[in-house]
């Protein structure tokens, strides 16, 4: 897919994450998030054409908070567009801001996804996002307590829980191998300054420790409930060459759409037998790596950040997108090739293990391997990134976003 | 990186307002022609599934549209009673309160079906026993009202490939 204007990411801040932001509200959680990423862009508010923003809904007990933050989101007199799809809000936000300046339509947008947890509650969101398929659970005779229970506690840890009993059979992971995904995960997220969990010296053993929450995952494997909110200015290639040192070209975007593990549709069972399977990730990476003219992903592709609440799913995307062999994932983490300065390092900002405000989730992969690119990352690499991947997982647990970005404008497809 | 200067860390409190909604006020339609006769077969004592004519696949329980041809799917099949589990995991029952024993929740796929849904396993089993490909029975309950539950629960059958699956998991 060719295009006429290329979009470029100038700048991407963060607001610091918590479990609760007490100190501040919604609005002024954004605004931090904003600032952040218009000061170091060094550019005045005046010059944004137009705001795209997306949280999960009703996750904070606010439905459209977009319309009293106009303000902190510098939007006014802009045009502003809401984009929200669940867990890959954060990734659809950016796909919208791509196809916003590919378009030609504007040439400066700011991307916002944010989320303030500790404000609601996460039930009541899903409860409304759940309520069809609640119904028909009940019209076949479920209880609400049998409901609640097969689904393995509910939300995406009942989806999980499944993924990782099929990929630990698949690829005789063990409970240590998940575990070690969280030391380095934890590990990593202590180097950064925006991160929520920073646990420095968190070991295998600590976190094998913890109890079961859903089987075969432990307490200590679980992403938290995080307040946070992240911001990403896209541009044009020419504006960009002015303002940054260095500007990040997105290459290519894709997103795909699976089959719903194991509830299905309309709660008639799921057609995809093996939740890890995943065919709608790898559909989507190979359509991203496509537009990006990558051929050979585990080779071209410098750093990834993949979205990975779970340990097991970290294991997992990295295969499905195509960065390892598969079922090699679990043998690279025990060598070191996905620490900080490993061949091809994985989730050196803490990953969504370490910090996970639903909305801004799955928009910090793409700003973090964005920033790596730059060099300006809080837990900066070592060696030089030029290619780089952000993912996203969320949607009704089955929706899949990709951004493939590099050092380089997209040349040879033109 | 240090903190950037306008993160202060000693903000006045933001006032907090506790508010409340009413959630169960809404109406959700939904169709109920392929679930009637999947239920009037599990009272009888029938495992129907529902075969689309052009593709051949069969969903158990029902769908109503067939996401690969878009048509309806209208050919009723009977099912066997044995599957095998697709996946599995283990969580508490609610209304068990001291949590002493979890429950075994598997996703069955039915012999001849090529879709999986949820259901359990006795609570003796241990969870950790459960593995992909373990094959299991029907058990029907006692007194049969026309719900998914009308199988009361999957019990474990003998499995001829036992050794197999063994050394699959233990290598």
């Amino acid at each position: 897919m060719a295009h006429k204007v290329q979009p470029a990411i100038i700048s991407c801040g963060f607001c610091e994450h918590a479990s609760k932001r007490s100190d501040v509200n919604m609005a002024e959680l954004v605004n931090e998030a904003v600032e952040d990423c218009i000061k170091k862009a060094n550019i005045d508010w005046k010059d944004i054409d137009a705001v795209i923003n997306g949280n999960m809904p009703a996750f904070e007990g606010a439905n459209m908070p977009e319309l009293w933050m106009g303000d902190h989101m510098a939007a006014k007199n802009k045009p502003m567009l809401r984009v929200t799809t669940g867990g890959t809000t954060g990734g659809s936000v950016t796909i919208a801001g791509y196809y916003s300046v590919a378009s030609g339509l504007y040439d400066m947008v700011l991307a916002i996804g944010f989320e303030q947890q500790s404000c609601g509650d996460t039930t009541v969101g899903l409860a409304s996002v759940g309520l069809g398929e609640f119904t028909i659970f009940s019209d076949l005779g479920y209880t609400i307590e049998r409901m609640r229970s097969n689904m393995g506690g509910g939300a995406a840890i009942g989806i999980a829980s499944y993924q990782a009993m099929n990929y630990m059979r698949r690829s005789r992971a063990t409970e240590e191998d998940l575990a070690r995904v969280v030391v380095q995960n934890r590990r990593n997220a202590a180097k950064n300054w925006w991160t929520h969990l920073k646990m420095p010296s968190i070991t295998i053993e600590d976190v094998l420790d913890t109890p079961y929450i859903s089987y075969p995952l432990r307490f200590g494997m679980v992403c938290p409930a995080s307040d946070g909110a992240c911001a990403m200015l896209i541009t044009t290639e020419e504006k960009a060459k002015q303002i940054a040192d260095i500007p990040v070209y997105i290459n290519g975007v894709a997103s795909y759409s699976n089959e719903s593990a194991i509830l299905g549709i309309d709660c008639a069972g799921a057609g995809q037998v093996d939740p890890c399977e995943q065919l709608g990730a790898m559909k989507s990476a190979e359509v991203a790596y496509g537009q990006a003219g990558i051929s050979f992903p585990n080779k071209e592709i410098d750093y990834a950040e993949v979205y990975s609440p779970f340990p097991n799913q970290e294991l997992m995307w990295v295969e499905r997108v195509g960065l390892f062999e598969e079922n090699k994932a679990p043998e690279a983490y025990q060598n070191g090739v996905t620490a900080l300065n490993g061949e091809l390092p994985v989730n050196c900002s803490g990953g969504v293990n370490s910090t996970n405000a639903i909305g801004a989730s799955a928009m910090e992969r793409p700003a973090e391997a964005a920033l790596q690119i730059m060099g300006k990352a809080g837990n900066q690499v070592p060696k030089t990134v030029h290619t780089a991947l952000g993912h996203g997982w969320g949607g009704s647990i089955n929706l899949i976003t990709h951004v493939v970005m590099s050092d380089e404008p997209q040349r040879k497809w033109r | 990186m240090p903190l950037p200067a306008y993160i202060k860390k000693d903000y006045k409190r933001t006032r907090t307002l506790h508010g409340n909604w009413y959630l169960m006020n809404y109406k959700y339609k939904f169709n109920l022609s392929r679930t009637k006769v999947f239920l009037k077969g599990l009272k009888e004592g029938h495992i129907l599934g529902l075969k689309c004519r052009s593709c051949n696949t069969v969903s158990f329980p029902p769908r109503l549209i067939c996401g690969r041809c878009l048509v309806m799917p209208d050919q009723w099949v009977r099912l066997p009673e044995t599957g095998t589990i697709a996946t599995g995991s283990a969580s508490y029952d609610t209304n068990d309160k001291n949590r002493e024993r979890p429950l075994p929740v598997i996703a069955v796929r039915q012999d001849g079906a090529d879709t999986v849904w949820l259901h359990n396993m006795p609570k003796d089993i241990d969870f950790h026993s459960i593995y992909i490909g373990m094959p299991v029975k029907a058990v029907w309950a006692k007194e049969r009202t026309g719900s998914w539950f009308d199988i009361d629960h999957y019990d474990a059958i003998e499995d001829p490939a036992i050794e197999l699956n063994k050394k699959e998991q233990e290598k």
